[in-house]
């Protein structure tokens, strides 16, 4: 570990300053994608299958006046398959084939028009006459494995993708489970939902024919990535294309990789030579952009009569769609890694099965294979509790990882870091206690308080360890921090702000370490041919402890380097000196001292230098953190279920937890407030439907139902800080914690305040029909 | 071309700007905001009227401008998230929504602030914002807890002054 921004302990890490880009924003003045006109733009419309699976047997332009129209042969001629990123052991499908005529999902990409305006580009898209030979489709992932299921890839001779294990090996596992004296066992799901970042996917590319270059303006979270895929996919040198991703509303892991559809936008302007735009619409949205979840688990915990836990195991049935996404079976993989959560095991371990099904292919979102881990793992403690007889409370705190047990290695091969599991149990037990139960007459509304708890994986991560896992991205990001000759500070980083305000908290790391204001710093992102490379780019909460880390180091050593100066101009010693409000003075004597702007200003011209100091005041660091960081956090909710109308009103919900050094804390619970109302959409309403032959039932807003502010309760929250001890700075990830626990602590709520159905809590959403439906069964309804 | 080509000339104040234009009949209003006067603060996130995005003012009165044709607010006074302040001196309701981190993403933001606006003219009170009016909008970044904070904090400031 280099320096610590805590040598200098300085005042904005820690304060909740306002966001730095917010004022454009609330003006109007943002710059998305559909903001950004150039001139001559054309208009894209994106053709797509309507039926679920079969074959494309003709696809005829005709008469179609659009000023081009593309299909699958004029695209698959064009261009190179897109390689997939995470690869699953023995995964043979390696890359994903673009203008493929077999049909696999309904909303597959097939073709594009292109006219003077989106309008009438849809009117030359209806000109277009396109002939599928429809074959039986199947969307359900255990449908699919039976017998006489309809096959997605006949050669591939099954519908299952891939099968494998992590964690301990099973033999010893069923050796675990064989000698334990009690086993709770269930099968639990995890519904297909989708992740809806309120603007969707965007793409304005412009081909210049006089530089060959390509310039593409995109909503995404990983804008490297993204150029890396296209310029393969395209056939061009990476130095031929560039991405600037501007102002994103919204990702969510929805916008981490390249989509076909964007891929024939850019093929348009390629052969248009003019700037070609196309924003996907909402309707699209619900069957183009990748879903998540929809997984299985049959999941067991093994533990003695007196509640200690001994081993816990899945086995994971994780519905790919129509073909493997960019991370494939990764989030799959991530519920058996996290399946231990913060508990003590000997033996712990998932088989994970993915099958290919005619539905939109499942991605990352917020939450990534944890979300599914703590539905399974925390029901699992709550129906083992009980059957013991117990409270839920007490069970975890027995079987929690006590703080002096960190580091600990789990069986799943996670190396969790720092911090005191217990503590946040107690901190979210004493403000449920000192909360005044909601007293009300009518018998039908029962009442009822869930907890649960976690243990996350943020910040991908060591590179060395993707090597491990098959995931061909760097886990490392680099950070430029310069002192321009006016001593005002450029940061830029590969990491991409979609909301989450890391321009903002950036800023603060570099002025804090630097001794200036933040109106003295900007932060630069998104742009490939300005920000240093980024593999990963904006996923896996890893932007602020991995992105966040490599501005501290590199701020700090051009600290040192102007420290150093300065001591040549004052004739002093660096240690002797300090900045502070943008001078560097003698400590303890502000009279003596030079202003950061001259300095800068001398220093770039070379004059005035210390022997063998080179002018320039900027430096570039490349942060590979020797671990993942591992956040933690107690959820608990206060339901009140209505017997007559199945419906749920979260009441109160509280969190405590710590994500390590809080850099910005009104950022911090703005990021966990958002995070617990999706999972308070997961466990009540979110659910992607589809026929059972892959027909899509959910493709608006009026069918796929999202948190509304009436939904959602203020939330009540603890936080405190276990610095990540290999984080330069401390940080820890905090993005998707809300969204990991809060189905969960809801269901365990349900169950609490409904014990005659508690064992029929195994699934989400808990809507009104679903749960009137176990009411039912539970013989609570009076018929 | 087979579109249909029909095309009327409209007359309409836009943030205190006369504004006459021809525009197709078919031209919703939220893409005559954003493609033709290149009013971009207006966000269009469904074009199902659902999400509240695409809030605008017309005659004081908030409106989906999603679900209206361009031709729909001839000769009426529409005003836009754009002209509610500036950069260097934003509105009460939006330096509210600053302080109180009312905004993640910011895509939300816009229709939410010009729903609000609408109803604190038209006399509503922050719990009838906060309990009803909020619930017309989708944010999906935000969780809303702020967002409440801010409107709540808004009235405050208002009520002082
Ligand atoms: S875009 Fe108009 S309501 Fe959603
Ligand atoms: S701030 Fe992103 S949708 Fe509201």
């Amino acid at each position: 570990m280099t320096a610590s921004i805590d040598a200098h302990r300085p005042s904005l890490v820690g304060s909740s300053v306002r966001r730095v880009n917010d004022p454009r924003l609330l003006t109007g003045s943002g710059r998305f994608v559909d903001d950004i006109s150039l001139p001559g733009t054309l208009h894209a419309f994106i053709l797509r299958s309507t039926v679920a699976h079969g074959r494309l047997i003709s696809f005829e332009s005709g008469e179609s006046p659009a000023d081009i129209v593309l299909g699958p042969d004029d695209i698959a001629a064009a261009t190179e398959p897109l390689p997939f990123v995470w690869i699953a052991p023995d995964q043979q499908h390696l890359h994903l084939p673009m203008g493929d005529t077999t049909v696999r999902y309904v909303g597959q990409p097939l073709g594009i028009t292109v006219a003077r305006t989106r309008a009438e580009a849809e009117d030359a898209a209806e000109l277009v006459e396109m002939t599928i030979d429809q074959f039986p489709g199947v969307a359900d992932s255990l449908a699919a494995l039976e017998a006489d299921a309809p096959l997605l890839y006949p050669d591939h001779g099954s519908n299952l993708a891939v099968d494998f294990h992590i964690g301990d090996d099973p033999d010893v596992l069923e050796a675990a489970m064989a000698a334990a004296p009690i086993i709770v066992s269930r099968r639990l799901r995890i519904p297909r939902i989708a992740p809806i970042p309120l603007e969707t996917r965007g793409v304005l590319a412009d081909w210049n024919v006089g530089t060959e270059t390509l310039t593409v303006w995109m909503s995404t979270q990983t804008p490297h990535h993204v150029r890396d895929q296209l310029a393969h996919v395209l056939r061009l040198r990476i130095d031929q294309v560039r991405i600037i991703s501007g102002d994103v509303g919204g990702g969510f892991g929805a916008k981490e990789h390249l989509y076909p559809d964007e891929v024939m936008v850019c093929l348009a302007s390629i052969r248009l030579g003019v700037p070609v735009k196309w924003v996907e619409d909402r309707n699209e949205h619900f069957t183009a952009t990748c879903h998540a979840r929809d997984a299985v688990h049959d999941a067991r915990l093994a533990m003695t009569q007196d509640g200690v836990f001994l081993a816990i195991h899945t086995k994971v049935t994780g519905n790919l769609g129509a073909h493997f996404s960019n991370v494939g079976t990764g989030p799959f993989r991530v519920s058996g890694l996290m399946l231990p959560g913060p508990y003590r095991v000997v033996n712990a371990g998932a088989k994970i099965s993915g099958v290919f099904t005619n539905t939109t292919p499942t991605g990352a979102y917020r939450g990534f294979g944890m979300q599914e881990a703590a539905w399974v793992r925390e029901r699992l403690v709550d129906e083992a509790a009980r059957e013991l007889g117990v409270d839920p409370l007490e069970l975890r705190l027995r079987n929690v990882i006590s703080s002096e047990e960190l580091p600990h290695l789990t069986p799943t091969f996670q190396e969790y870091d720092s911090g005191d599991y217990a503590r946040s149990l107690t901190m979210v037990r004493d403000r449920v206690r000192a909360h005044v139960p909601i007293v009300d007459p009518n018998p039908r509304i029962r009442r009822g308080i869930g907890f649960a708890t976690h243990v996350e994986f943020t910040g991908l991560g060591p590179s060395v360890m993707q090597e491990i896992v098959g995931f061909r991205l760097g886990g490392y990001e680099t950070a430029v921090v310069r002192m321009e000759p006016d001593g005002s500070v450029f940061v830029s980083s590969g990491v991409m702000g979609m909301g989450q305000g890391i321009e903002t908290t950036l800023a603060q790391l570099a002025a804090d370490c630097l001794g200036v204001g933040m109106d003295r710093v900007s932060v630069h992102l998104g742009d490939t041919a300005q920000a240093p490379y980024s593999a990963a780019g904006s996923i896996a909460s890893r932007s602020m402890t991995v992105g966040g880390g490599a501005v501290v180091t590199a701020a700090n050593t051009l600290r040192e380097k102007i420290l150093r100066i300065a001591a040549h101009r004052l004739e002093a010693s660096a240690q002797d000196l300090v900045i502070t409000e943008g001078r560097v003075c003698i400590k303890g004597d502000s009279s003596v001292g030079i202003s950061l702007e001259e300095l800068a200003e001398y220093s770039w011209l070379g004059w005035k230098l210390p022997e063998g100091e080179t002018p320039d005041l900027e430096v570039k660091f490349v942060h590979d953190p020797s671990n993942i960081s591992y956040p933690y956090a107690t959820h608990a909710a206060a339901v009140a279920v209505d017997l007559d109308t199945g419906q749920v009103q979260i009441e109160r919900y509280w969190v405590a937890h710590d994500s390590g050094v809080v850099v910005n804390p009104r950022i911090v619970d703005g990021q966990i407030a958002g995070g617990v109302a999706q999972g308070l959409g997961i466990a009540l309403f979110e659910k992607v439907l589809y026929e059972e032959n892959g027909q899509p039932n959910s493709t608006t807003f009026l069918d796929y139902l999202i948190p509304l502010a009436s939904d959602v309760p203020d939330i009540v929250m603890d936080h405190f800080e276990t610095p990540a001890p290999h984080i330069p700075g401390g940080m820890k990830g905090v993005g998707e914690g809300g969204t990991i626990v809060a189905p969960v602590a809801i269901g365990n709520a349900i169950a609490a305040a409904v014990p005659e159905i508690a064992g029929l809590i195994l699934e989400t959403p808990l809507s009104p029909g679903r749960l009137w439906e176990l009411l039912r069964i539970g013989g609570l309804i009076n018929e | 071309m087979n579109a249909p080509q029909t095309v009327m000339a409209i007359n309409l104040v836009v943030n205190g700007v006369q504004v006459a234009r021809e525009v197709e009949v078919r031209t919703l209003l939220s893409t005559f905001l954003r493609d033709d006067l290149g009013l971009t603060g207006t966000h269009v996130a469904c074009e199902h009227g659902v999400c509240g995005s695409c809030t605008i003012l017309v005659d004081s009165q908030s409106v989906r401008s999603c679900l209206l044709l361009a031709v729909q607010v001839d000769g009426t006074n529409v005003e836009t998230v754009e002209g509610l302040g500036s950069l260097g001196s934003l509105s009460p309701l939006q330096d509210a929504m600053w302080r109180e981190h009312g905004l993640q993403c910011g895509f939300c933001t816009p229709g939410i602030l010009m729903s609000i606006e609408g109803e604190v003219r038209s006399g509503a009170s922050a719990e009838a914002i906060c309990d009803e009016v909020l619930s017309g909008h989708l944010c999906r970044c935000t969780g809303y807890q702020n967002i409440r904070t801010a409107i709540h904090a808004y009235f405050a400031t208002k009520d002082e002054s």
